[in-house]
């Protein structure tokens, strides 16, 4: 009986013009469909990223920020003119470029420890006859579940210069030298003057570096051991009876195999590196004078302290294009969407 | 019978509680029974835990038990996110009804259009509070708060190490060369007593900086000389407040808000002076006044104002000075606290806040330029007037 019914419905729908249901064009009724979603998408994201850029134009402040408040005066391209010739006297020691240049070379130093010590973590696990294999894994994944505040006020704290486990464990280390403990009130966060004279970093980039190598390994040891896993172990073998050294067959088999899960999660940690906000504003502040600030921090500080939202809007675009170039190179390496196209 | 002793000290110290006048449960505002109205949200930022909280909550106890009618939800924010959080809430027409915290937004608050004008609703109700404490909260004439507690920091000192303290500039650095130790916040804030005490001045008239035409500069090179002779200087606060409370540095220049937190671990020893007088004359540590503000969107105006005055009354504001050690701005709140009495002293003698928008882009200059000429990377010449050039370039002088 079901049978017939659905018979007859098909054939009433064949029977119906074209294109139609009682006059209705089909694509109007998919439209219908996806209209709610549309709405909302429009209500909570076009609309907020369209309002930016109208604000980019503008010197919108404080005064302009109240619902029944007058508009913000039309300032045309000043405000990104201003960012990127620095002219942002709010804030001292403002450089947009050089900024992007430390936030580019912050994310790519953090990428490569990250999967340089993720790969090699994840061979060593991956041995045969490794005693506890879980119980490592279990500990090893502590630093993605900690959440980064946390960890950062730890961190910050373990480089406390009078008090920190950091100069503490350096003076122990320096007592069997005979070197005083003296010599270990490092100023991890607060001092100004670089570490290493030809390199213009200041130490609290080494603190920062060593806080988020610890945080950001673990992610790669887990896709590592996945692809590794993935590897079948004929390869090895065959490589072996060829005559293979171990070290050759690590070059040869493991790193090549390794590579098609690991770009793209090397891409995703730059994405992340590049926007940690957390662990730089928890940690250093973007201190010493703003040489540890990256674009997302300056974006809060423009906004949060200093309530310049046209100039923030105008700062936000040029983050977001930045990262968009960003996103649009990592995609035609990693040929992520290639499959949809 | 050891029990029974316990039960018996137990109940002494409930009734002692209950009739003493010193705790923070029972020291409260005096509002009278029933004025108080509606719902009313009340944002505060105090630390937890810290003897401001101690001190608010034991007032709003009092108020809310005269005031059955009321009902009172109290809010706390993180100090460094009060003022954003009020401003982009009050913006769009939500925040809480009234909120306390310092002055320093008031003038850019205002001029926002979110705050509502007191002048008409507190007439005739503030004539116990002193003048200082009302201009505070003044903004082009215009009344925008109701005054609570003046702020400013003062000299703190162990008295166990530093028996007299300082009262002149060359004291204070003859007693650090002499092995004393003095530590203190490395920030425009804590360090903007100084230059008064050197003759500088940082805003003309005009609301343009003048702090590069002396005064400031010898304010820096006498901080870096007292670096030079042992002096410490602290990015982090809660560090410097530390080796303050532990022992480790002898005197440290702080505000009234940590007194409650230092009478815990120094006691008796603690003692509090105004900051030395420099060669010009007397140090001018920014005086700021916290007040209770009340949002221009608020839900309950009169309920909101009605609190506001309950907290601020004499009884309220004496709960303050003996919780939390804070200086009261009403002159029929008698200071029976010796160290409170020389942060009133302090404040006396600072510079009133300014409210302009000139004196908002203060901060990130002379911030930089006192990190720049403490840790030797500029001249304080130099340092100064490149701070001055960046806060004139942002004000358009």
């Amino acid at each position: 009986m079901a049978a017939v019914i659905d018979a007859s419905i098909d054939e009433a729908k064949l029977a119906e013009p074209a294109g139609s249901k009682r006059g209705r064009p089909r694509w109007l009724t998919a439209y219908l469909y996806i209209l709610p979603a549309l709405v909302i998408m429009l209500a909570v994201t076009y609309w907020p990223i369209l309002f930016q850029v109208y604000m980019s134009f503008t010197d919108y402040g404080l005064r302009n920020l109240r619902f029944d408040a007058p508009g913000a005066n039309f300032v045309g391209i000043e405000n990104y003119i201003n960012l990127i010739t620095n002219q942002v006297a709010q804030i001292a020691n403002f450089n947009f470029w050089g900024m992007l240049a430390f936030n580019l070379f912050w994310t790519f130093s953090n990428v490569i420890f990250h999967i340089t010590i993720g790969i090699l973590i994840a061979v060593l696990l991956n041995a045969k006859g490794l005693w506890f294999r879980g119980v490592y894994r279990a500990i090893f994944i502590l630093p993605i579940v900690i959440p980064t505040l946390v960890v950062a006020t730890v961190w910050k704290n373990m480089f406390d210069t009078d008090f920190g486990a950091i100069n503490q464990a350096l003076a122990g280390i320096g007592g069997i030298f005979g070197i005083s403990p003296d010599n270990f009130h490092i100023r991890w966060i607060d001092q100004v003057d670089p570490p290493i004279s030809w390199l213009p970093l200041p130490l609290s980039y080494f603190a920062l570096l060593i806080t988020n190598i610890w945080l950001g390994w673990p992610f790669m040891t887990i896709i590592a051991t996945g692809a590794l896993q993935s590897i079948s172990k004929e390869y090895y073998e065959a490589a072996s009876i060829d005559g293979a050294s171990g070290r050759q067959q690590f070059f040869n088999i493991t790193l090549p195999l390794l590579r098609p899960a690991m770009i793209p999660a090397a891409m995703y940690g730059m994405i992340v590196t590049f926007n940690l906000f957390n662990l730089i504003y928890m940690v250093s502040g973007g201190g010493p004078l703003r040489q540890t600030e990256i674009l997302v921090t300056t974006a809060f500080r423009l906004v949060n302290e200093n309530r310049l939202y046209g100039l923030a809007a105008a700062f936000g675009i040029y983050t977001m294009i930045i990262l968009l170039v960003l996103t649009l190179l990592t995609n035609r390496i990693t040929k992520a969407t290639e499959s949809y196209v | 019978m050891k029990l029974k002793a316990i039960a018996l000290l137990t109940i002494a110290m409930f009734v002692a509680t209950a009739c003493g006048g010193g705790t923070s449960g029972t020291t409260g505002g005096g509002a009278a029974a029933g004025s108080i109205k509606g719902n009313i949200t009340l944002w505060h930022a105090y630390g937890t835990g810290s003897s401001e909280e101690t001190a608010l909550n034991g007032v709003i106890d009092t108020i809310k038990k005269a005031n059955p009618d009321a009902k009172i939800t109290v809010l706390q924010i993180p100090f460094d996110q009060v003022f954003n959080k009020f401003q982009t809430e009050a913006a769009a027409g939500g925040g809480p009804d009234l909120f306390t915290a310092p002055n320093d937004e008031l003038g850019n608050e205002v001029r926002a259009n979110l705050l509502l004008p007191l002048d008409d609703k507190l007439k005739g109700k503030l004539d116990k509070v002193a003048p200082l404490g009302v201009d505070g909260l003044k903004v082009n004439g215009k009344l925008y708060g109701v005054p609570m507690l003046f702020k400013a920091v003062a000299l703190y000192y162990n008295k166990d190490k530093v028996p007299t303290p300082p009262k002149t500039t060359d004291e204070l650095m003859t007693m650090v060369k002499a092995g004393k130790t003095i530590v203190q916040n490395q920030n425009g804030y804590h360090l903007f007593g100084w230059p008064q005490a050197f003759g500088g001045k940082l805003l003309d008239d005009s609301g343009k900086c003048i702090a590069d035409q002396g005064g400031w500069a010898d304010a820096m090179q006498y901080q870096l000389d007292l670096k030079k002779a042992g002096g410490k200087f602290e990015t982090d606060g809660g560090r410097a407040d530390t080796s303050f409370r532990q022992g480790q540095v002898d005197m440290i220049i702080n505000g009234p808000w940590v007194l409650g937190d230092y009478k815990k671990d120094l006691g008796a020893k603690l003692g509090v002076a105004p900051m030395p007088t420099g060669p010009k004359g007397k140090a001018g540590p920014l005086t700021g006044v916290d007040g209770w503000y009340i949002n221009n969107s608020a839900k309950n105006v009169d309920g909101a104002i009605a609190l506001a005055l309950a907290i601020t009354d004499a009884v309220g504001q004496k709960a303050y000075a003996d919780v939390a050690g804070d200086v009261p701005v009403r002159t029929d709140v008698t200071i029976s606290d010796p160290l409170v009495k020389s942060f009133a002293d302090a404040s006396a003698t600072g510079f009133a806040r300014p409210q302009s928008a000139e004196f908002a882009n203060y901060w990130g200059p002379f911030g930089d330029a006192v990190t720049k000429i403490i840790e030797g990377k500029s001249t304080p010449a130099a340092g100064i007037a490149d701070a001055c050039k960046a806060m004139n370039t942002a004000n358009k002088k």
